[in-house]
């Protein structure tokens, strides 16, 4: 069984792409990944995407891609696991090279949004939960997780001001990052006084609709080795599924994916959650960000959103998340998000985060959730030497 | 755009709130569960659900998809039925501002959405605060 290497990165900036096509977005982020490695010819190509189909009419992205890339005849095909396809789609990459089956995979992450207007987006996100009982009744997917925020709040006691904590972050770090979307840090005032989405949710909470693609390659370590450049692995690759919607779960509030698949990630990488030097996690919203990190036992039960506010997670502070900007400041093109976070981890690890550094970052770990934790992934990734 | 069929399919279930029961265990499940989640049966049948419960949470939604916009804003509850299920539901006939958790709430059937192209109403289960 060989072990799992990132080779090469490439990510389009994430943003309002009215001129790019799903397509051009793929291209571009699978092209600057594969010319970062000239001599590697992937064997493989899986896209990870939650809505080709009803945002652009438009499904077989593995052929698609692969046609572009004149990868004729090698296995392509798209994964979906929602807000979660990016790092599901990383998830098969991984475990195609583990078992063997691949030496060199690209694996590209893809949302287009913008072509649908709110409604129909809205409409698209809100796929991710039940369509007979969630959707039906007009519930959508901001209002699952202003429900969790409501009674977190209510069970924890946690200011506003606190909370906001996340976006301010997320901004501050987008601010430096090349790829991200918004470039203006954001104030605690900016977020408390933004308008009112699903009660408490505030715009600045939130997480924007963008468009994005970013890609990887996964090689094994003979083609690793080959390269000669730094050795960043894929210590542990995780994917949790919870029970399916939120009021269907014992406790809404407790991340079970979210602390399975991360249990699992830290055991087989060998490493405690201690000795991460940075993470990149799935901060949809605010809350999601809370609740995934007291998940994941970084923070204590209500304790996460105190912990951002007092800097323990900034860029030079005990534990940094979402280094450049995480789902809030770089964007959260959906399918595609799960994949810009291995990607961003890879640049942390090795060096090459340019004005986002972590310093001396060795082991980094990311983050993405698909519904509200519902289909969960948790990557490690480590640099050897 | 809620899909004619699978709300033929469905409506009964709809108008009715039937979940599942467990044959073995007496477990009862909403959403409706195929395998009982407590104690692995997969002898399940058809059962009506309480129609009252009392509100855990609740948000105003402001933005809807698409098909529920001339309905915006409005109120979106998680529910626990009066035997222990849960379910999300909009909360109508109150005033948003001072709408309470805890509150005791009934079912209601009402209208939900319109397919305006087709002509077609949906109704559905919405909870009513109970006097």
């Amino acid at each position: 069984m060989s072990r799992a290497y990132v080779a090469s990165v490439g990510m389009t900036q994430v943003g309002e792409h009215w001129r790019k096509s799903l397509l051009d977005l793929m291209v571009e982020a699978s092209l600057q990944a594969m010319n970062a490695c000239p001599s590697i010819v992937p064997d493989r190509v899986i896209v990870g995407n939650m809505f080709s189909g009803a945002g652009s009419n438009q499904e077989q992205l593995g052929a698609y891609l692969a046609s572009q890339l004149n990868l004729v005849g090698v296995p392509a095909y798209k994964v979906e696991g929602a807000c979660g396809s990016g790092g599901a789609a990383v998830h098969n990459g991984y475990l195609s090279v583990k078992a063997d089956e691949s030496e060199a995979v690209l694996v590209c992450g893809v949302e287009k949004m913008k072509d649908l207007d709110v409604g129909r987006a809205t409409a698209a996100l809100a796929m991710a939960d039940s369509a007979e009982y969630t959707q039906f009744v007009g519930a959508t997917f901001i209002s699952l997780n202003a429900l969790t925020h409501a009674m977190y709040v209510k069970k924890h006691g946690v200011a506003k001001e606190e909370m906001a904590g996340f976006p301010v972050l997320g901004h501050r770090n987008a601010a430096s990052a090349r790829h991200s979307m918004f470039k203006r840090p954001i104030t605690v005032e900016d977020v408390i006084r933004s308008p009112i989405i699903s009660d408490p949710i505030r715009l600045m909470d939130s997480s924007p609709i963008c468009d994005g693609a970013a890609a990887l390659l996964i090689v094994n370590e003979r083609k690793a080795k080959e390269l000669g450049d730094v050795m960043v692995e894929v210590a542990a690759s995780e994917v949790a599924a919870n029970l399916f919607t939120i009021y269907e779960r014992p406790d809404p509030l407790d991340y079970v994916a979210t602390r399975a698949a991360a249990g699992r990630a830290l055991a087989k990488a060998g490493v405690k959650i201690g000795q991460v030097d940075f993470i990149e996690v799935h901060d949809a919203f605010s809350v999601t960000a809370a609740l995934a990190l007291e998940s994941m036992g970084v923070s204590g039960p209500g304790q996460a959103p105190k912990d951002v506010t007092k800097g323990r997670f900034n860029l030079d502070g005990e534990l940094p998340i979402n280094t450049f900007g995480g789902l809030k400041g770089r964007g959260h093109p959906v399918g595609a998000t799960g994949v810009y976070q291995v990607a961003e981890a890879y640049l942390q690890v090795s060096g090459k985060a340019e004005r986002n550094q972590v310093k001396g970052a060795k082991v980094g770990m990311t983050h993405n959730m698909g519904g509200v934790d519902t289909t969960t992934s948790v990557h490690i990734l480590r640099r050897e030497g | 755009m809620i899909n004619p069929i699978s709300y033929w399919r469905l409506k009964d279930r709809y108008f009715n709130l039937l979940g599942t029961k467990c044959t073995k265990c007496g477990a009862e499940w909403f959403p409706p569960a195929r395998v009982c989640r407590k104690c692995g049966c997969q002898d399940l049948v058809d059962h009506e659900m309480p129609h009252t419960g009392r509100l855990l949470a609740h948000t105003v939604l402001k933005e809807p998809s698409e098909e529920f916009r001339s309905s915006a804003p409005y109120v979106v509850g998680l529910i626990e039925l009066d035997n222990g299920q849960r379910l999300l539901a909009q909360v109508v006939d109150v005033d948003p501002t001072g709408l309470q958790d805890d509150t005791r709430v009934r079912l209601t059937i009402r209208k939900l959405a319109e397919d305006t192209k087709r002509g077609t109403i949906f109704y559905g289960y919405k909870f009513t605060p109970l006097p």
